[in-house]
């Protein structure tokens, strides 16, 4: 099944073609590694799919239906979440106020009952907060959650990030290059915590610069290169491909 | 240590000090017979609601300058609706609310899609508008206002009481019972997830928005909110004073709103807009200063606070206890201390 499709999408900086004519699918329950050089498009990829700067040209389908345009909030309530490259957090909140603040668009009640603090809008709250312990506790984060998001260790602040994405229940998970400034132990710790999102039902597009962890992690690769694709295959196609290494390399 | 003692009975303490507080509220008017003074109180109540809507703004990051304007509509639609139409002042009380909430609304569309900085020119802006048409426009009163704006219609309650709003005491009771409804209100907000989503957008705009909060919707609302109740306050104002004129409601009513909620507190929500406000107004009084140069001693006062208490007045403890009001800032006057150890 096909959870995402990008067809033809182009997005111009001024006169600046950042993405050229891309097509890239996913499918549903895969890891897609979306790699190439910096300055590739990958985040300007990631900005688009998720609201967050509009394409010049193109179209976007999540489910079957068009994103194409849809502001960043409504994006996410259909279910696409993400990371950003730099660390983004509440940084003057508790790790669990952090995480609680991605439920909201999670609640039922209506913001009238909310107001009056009904019955069953304290329950709901209760609920949610207790469904975030479970999210710390899945990414081994629960006996930090009273701690300011500010005062973690840098590696704990990206997963926290994660935490985030993941309180919003998303179908499609955007990572945009979570294993940043990780020592190795973090970033396998990091890995087995990737494979298990996807074992629990979450798609993912992960950018990252790390090729090992791409390689290990990935189901498919998607190879970009000044805002073309130049490939899309597994990984063992993708490091054969003679386009990539010259990209990667450059040529002689 | 303090905190650790205090923090098993915080309910019971917080309770107590609420108690106290509702009985000084009561007994307050008893105790102080000068109408002057009752007056004091009254201004000082009404500039707590101004001053916690002007919070309320800011605790979903968005500064305002003129949150006297829909204190000025408050009391104008009032006035005229009282004077000119003939309503019954309990129903104008709340019609200027919604009066100022309309406008709210219909400025707040367009303006919370600005920038923060544009914003607050366009609050600016719309505080100047709102002051000059009230002064220009001779329907309005012109620049020497509207005068014997009548006190608030007497209500008769069961058993054959009325209550007549001729003397001070019962307006002053009058806008503690509308304080109290004002706090309910805000409190119930910012405990909820709408208060939430509020630090959200204030703290991280972007990150909210890619978690599902429309951004744009929540800070209209916490645009629009304010507005009703700045409304009632200047309904309230107008016919407790009895006069309404442009002056009252300029530019620097604003400025002063905005200075209570900086010397109380701003992440104080409630009770940031209370001390700051009480003890601005309070202040002067007290030292019977003279009114040519209360300005001077605001000024002061303000940049003492602003430099060595950033977190205002309410953040003495937490500053005693070794944090500073605003995390991550380092305060000046720690600074200094180490500067002259070495």
């Amino acid at each position: 099944m096909v959870l995402l499709e990008i067809k033809h999408l182009n997005k111009y900086f001024g006169g600046l073609l950042a993405i050229n004519d891309v097509d890239i699918d996913v499918q549903g329950l895969e890891i897609l590694g979306l790699i190439g050089p910096n300055g590739a498009g990958k985040t300007t990829l990631f900005n688009i799919v998720s609201g967050i700067s509009k394409p010049s040209s193109g179209e976007i389908l999540f489910k079957g239906k068009s994103i194409t345009g849809l502001k960043a909030y409504e994006i996410a309530q259909l279910g696409i979440g993400r990371t950003f490259q730099a660390t983004t957090l509440f940084e003057d909140s508790t790790v669990l106020e952090n995480v609680l603040t991605g439920f909201h668009m999670r609640y039922k009640t209506g913001t009238w009952e909310a107001f009056l603090h009904t019955r069953s809008a304290r329950n709901e709250d209760k609920t949610c907060r207790f469904k975030s312990m479970e999210i710390l506790d899945f990414m081994g984060l629960l006996p930090l959650k009273d701690e300011m998001a500010r005062n973690l260790p840098h590696g704990y602040q990206r997963i926290l990030g994660i935490c985030l994405a993941l309180a919003t229940n998303p179908t499609l998970l955007l990572l945009d290059e979570p294993a940043t400034g990780m020592h190795p132990e973090e970033v396998s710790n990091l890995i087995t915590l990737i494979k298990r999102l996807r074992d629990s039902g979450i798609t993912m597009i992960i950018v990252e610069h790390q090729m090992q962890a791409v390689m290990g992690l990935c189901d498919r690769l998607a190879v970009l290169n000044f805002g073309r694709k130049i490939a899309q295959g597994m990984p063992g196609e993708i490091r054969r491909d003679k386009e990539v290494i010259e990209a990667y390399l450059g040529t002689e | 240590m303090l905190r650790k003692c205090i923090s098993p009975n915080a309910s019971i303490i917080k309770f107590i000090v609420l108690l106290i507080v509702a009985i000084v509220a009561v007994i307050l008017p008893l105790l102080l017979q000068n109408p002057y003074y009752i007056q004091i109180i009254i201004m000082v109540v009404v500039n707590v609601m101004l001053a916690m809507g002007l919070v309320m703004l800011l605790s979903s990051g968005l500064v305002t300058l003129g949150c006297a304007a829909f204190w000025a509509v408050g009391a104008y639609a009032s006035t005229i609706l009282v004077m000119k139409v003939g309503l019954n002042f309990w129903y104008t009380l709340f019609l200027s609310g919604i009066i100022a909430g309309v406008i709210a609304l219909g400025t707040g569309v367009v303006i919370v899609r600005l920038s923060k900085l544009a914003f607050t020119f366009v609050t600016i802006m719309i505080g100047t508008i709102v002051y000059l048409v009230v002064g220009r426009i001779e329907f309005f009163g012109g620049w020497g206002g509207i005068v014997g704006i009548p006190k608030p219609d007497p209500i008769s309650l069961p058993f054959d009481v009325i209550v007549n709003f001729t003397a001070r005491t019962s307006c002053y009771y009058l806008i503690i019972f509308l304080l109290l409804v004002n706090i309910l209100v805000f409190y119930a907000l910012y405990n909820s997830r709408i208060g939430r989503a509020w630090k959200a957008i204030k703290l991280n705009p972007q990150l909210a928005e890619t978690l599902g909060i429309n951004t744009n919707r929540y800070a209209l609302a916490a645009y629009i909110i304010p507005a009703v109740f700045a409304g009632i306050a200047g309904s309230f104002y107008a016919h407790t004073f009895n006069v309404v004129e442009p002056d009252s409601f300029g530019f620097w009513k604003s400025i002063y709103i905005q200075v209570y909620a900086i010397l109380g507190g701003v992440n104080f929500y409630i009770l940031g807009p209370v001390i700051g406000s009480m003890f601005l107004t309070l202040l002067p009084e007290i030292f019977r200063v003279a009114h040519e140069i209360e300005p001077l001693i605001t000024g002061c006062i303000l940049l003492i606070v602003v430099i060595f208490l950033p977190g205002g007045l309410l953040s003495l403890p937490q500053y005693i206890h070794g944090s500073t009001g605003l995390e991550g800032k380092q305060n000046v006057f720690l600074r200094i201390l180490r500067r002259k150890k070495r």
